[in-house]
């Protein structure tokens, strides 16, 4: 870097060349524009400067004076802002404007002298033009303005990702706050009971999964075979833009409209009552075109060209799939079913009316215990528990609590949820170490 | 294995409304080099492509005429995996599939049917060193065949289209992504494995069809200009966009 500090010059001149020959202060202007460069060559350019050769971060301002008490002072802003570059191009009929400047003081002055000349300066009292000398590689105005907009840019996408990152640690902070005292192995592991006032959730928490095991165990070949089959082999024909936008539209389907279907469906029309076995299916239902539509995405990930050059050497449709294309897109299609197992499992809508129990007596010993429920049994389930502990229960007593057998309400509620929550984030990072790793094994 | 030759006969493509080939008609004789010229997009890719069959992948294609091998239209062959397996093809942008070097090659082979590790082994050396790849890549054929550089992922691609000892082979501008010494060394295996298939080699490259072509066909704008001996076409063609083409003067 060169000098510390960069100097700045001003000459005055009088509005019209009214001034009479002064020396550029305020009080005796100079007569022109024309006049000031003049001076300007003098006093900073040429073999030896009488003042100062201009370096890096110096300028130079031809101010107009402002009219004398006129209210009007100089503006602060240059009219005309005009730059010296000496590893500018050497272009010296460049503009002198920021982005391409001239190259050294002489060829600015005679840049603006000429554009004085051709009247094309115009500076009304109190507006001022500036020659500034830049640093070599120095930041450019436009420089400026870029890295102001960079951080606004910056700071508004951080404040977003905070907005959605701070609420859901409140939220998860605040559960976990309120279910500390009851949260225990003994709480998963035990039954309810006393009128669901005490115990834990085991019960609930094996119904939550016999329901999401069920349905996946449906939802998964059907989702993923399907997929295969739209993004594989079907043409681009009016049946598979049906199919496809039918999957887009059914992904978007509120639960509580799958419900009602699968009352209809499964527990009334297939007779299955209301049951493990019609909960899963009208789950399967709702994750299928979720599935469907992440694995038609997984596949459409692999490019074009491997197929292309399989099938070239002779291999059929289905050779090039089974070794290169499901191979390669495995990894995202088990994400997508993966995270259909958490969306199963915290629903309540579509169980609710299928074959979610509002309480089952379940064996607490034996095999049973593990296997408490019948297909053909309704079932406790995590989500829909949850929703009966804030709704239907009273809670044990105060005698209850101090006698050792019954937990708060409100504990219960909370190590619910919890435990819920945990569930899913379980299955969420599980879905995600899943994609870590098959991704690490990707061949390309 | 006797080579067989090609006849296409009075073939238009067309890709929805866009004509992409009209009305050609060529024979390309067994065990000859076969060169095809042309500017971009006159439809070289294509008649590959119809060749083939794997114009059947795409959606939009309409297919007139008919194409021959070895007698045969190719429309009625019995079995369309044996045909691909009968016509190598290597395209210009090179295609490592996600396998291992040695899978690579060996999958062709294996996708007929081939399950031999001796034999596989020795195919997939042979193919590798015809295409001028072996010595680069002996010590590490369990390296991934993406993880190549561009013009050995292309020379894996001849390989591969070596592997199944095909009856044609149809080179699509391989010689883009490759040095020319490799490009060298690759046009002398193609000279002697003129004795054991027939080559069709599209190239923009005018001079690579000059020195290895028997035959030359020129195509622009979809249609066939001109065909011929090489010599011929390159010293004294019938038509003069076919001239002003070879020497450079077009447009």
């Amino acid at each position: 870097m060169a000098s510390s500090r960069a100097a700045h010059f001003r000459y005055f001149v009088a509005p019209q060349g009214q001034g009479t020959a002064g020396d550029g202060t305020p009080d005796r202007p100079l007569g022109s524009v024309q006049e000031a460069l003049r001076g300007i060559a003098e006093r900073h350019g040429g073999e030896k400067p009488s003042v100062k050769r201009l370096q890096g971060h110096d300028r130079v301002d031809i101010c107009s004076i402002a009219r004398s008490r006129g209210g009007r002072s100089q503006c602060k802003r240059p009219r005309y802002a005009f730059y010296v570059d000496p590893l500018g191009a050497g272009d010296v009929r460049g503009a002198g404007t920021a982005l391409s400047p001239w190259p050294d003081l002489e060829s600015a002055l005679s840049g603006v002298a000429q554009l004085d000349r051709q009247g094309e300066l115009r500076l009304a009292p109190g507006e001022h033009l500036s020659l500034t000398v830049r640093e070599v590689f120095s930041v450019t105005p436009v420089d400026r303005q870029r890295r102001r907009h960079e951080r606004i840019a910056q700071g508004v996408f951080f404040l977003m990702t905070m907005a959605l990152v701070v609420p859901l640690f409140l939220i998860l902070g605040h559960l976990i706050v309120k279910a500390w005292p009851v949260l225990s192995v003994s709480f998963i592991f035990e039954n309810p009971r006393n009128s669901m006032t005490a115990g834990g959730i085991w019960a609930p928490l094996v119904g939550t999964f016999y329901l999401v095991f069920i349905s996946l165990l449906a939802a998964a070949p059907i989702g993923i075979l399907a997929g295969v089959y739209l993004n594989e082999y079907a043409g681009d024909n009016w049946f598979t833009r049906i199919v496809n936008l039918a999957v887009v539209n059914l992904a978007g389907v509120p639960s509580i409209v799958h419900a009602l279907f699968g009352v209809m469906a499964f527990v009334t029309f297939a007779g299955m009552g209301e049951s493990v076995l019609a909960a899963s299916c009208t789950l399967a239902i709702m994750t299928l075109p979720v599935i469907v539509s992440s694995t038609k995405e997984a596949l459409a990930s692999v490019p074009m060209t491997f197929r292309e050059a399989c099938w070239n050497m002779g291999a059929s449709r289905w050779q090039t799939i089974r070794t290169i294309v499901l191979p390669n897109s495995i990894s995202g299609i088990l994400t997508g079913v993966i995270l259909q197992v958490s969306r199963a499992a915290g629903e309540t809508a579509p169980i609710l009316f299928t074959g979610a129990a509002l309480f089952m007596n379940v064996p607490n010993k034996g095999l049973r215990y593990f296997f408490p429920y019948s297909l053909n049994d309704s079932c406790m389930a995590l989500s829909y528990h949850l929703h009966v502990m804030l709704t239907q229960v009273k809670g044990a007593t105060a005698e209850q609590i101090a006698a050792g057998d019954g937990i708060p309400l409100e504990q219960l509620q909370y190590g619910t949820a919890v435990v819920l929550i945990a569930l899913v984030l379980l299955v969420n990072s599980a879905s995600i170490g899943l994609r870590v790793y098959l991704r690490s094994r990707k061949k390309w | 294995m006797a080579a067989i030759g090609i006849q296409i006969r009075h073939l238009s493509v067309r890709y929805a409304s866009r004509p992409a080939l009209c009305d050609i008609s060529l024979d390309i004789p067994p065990n000859q080099i076969f060169g095809i010229i042309g500017p971009a997009n006159s439809g070289k890719t294509t008649l590959l492509k119809c060749v083939n069959r794997t114009i059947d992948f795409i959606d939009t294609a309409r297919v007139e005429g008919q194409v021959l091998v070895g007698g045969q239209d190719v429309r009625q062959v019995a079995s369309v995996y044996e045909l691909r397996r009968r016509i190598g093809m290597v395209f210009p942008l090179p295609v490592g599939l996600p396998l291992s070097v040695y899978e690579n090659v060996a999958y062709g082979p294996r996708m007929a049917g081939l399950r031999h590790r001796g034999e596989l082994d020795a195919l997939v050396e042979k193919c590798l060193r015809q295409a001028a790849l072996w010595d680069e890549v002996k010590d590490r054929l369990n390296l991934l065949g993406t993880k190549l550089s561009g013009g050995q992922q292309q020379r894996l691609t001849l390989a591969r289209a070596l592997s199944l000892r095909p009856d044609i082979l149809c080179l699509d501008e391989f010689s883009i992504a490759i040095d020319p010494v490799t490009t060298m060394k690759i046009e002398e295996v193609l000279l002697e494995l003129r004795a054991e298939m027939t080559i069709v080699l599209v190239t923009n490259l005018v001079q690579q069809a000059r020195r290895l072509a028997q035959k030359t066909a020129f195509l622009n704008d979809s249609r066939l200009v001109e065909v011929g001996e090489t010599k011929q076409m390159f010293t004294k063609p019938a038509q003069q966009l076919t001239y002003d083409y070879v020497t450079g003067n077009i447009g």
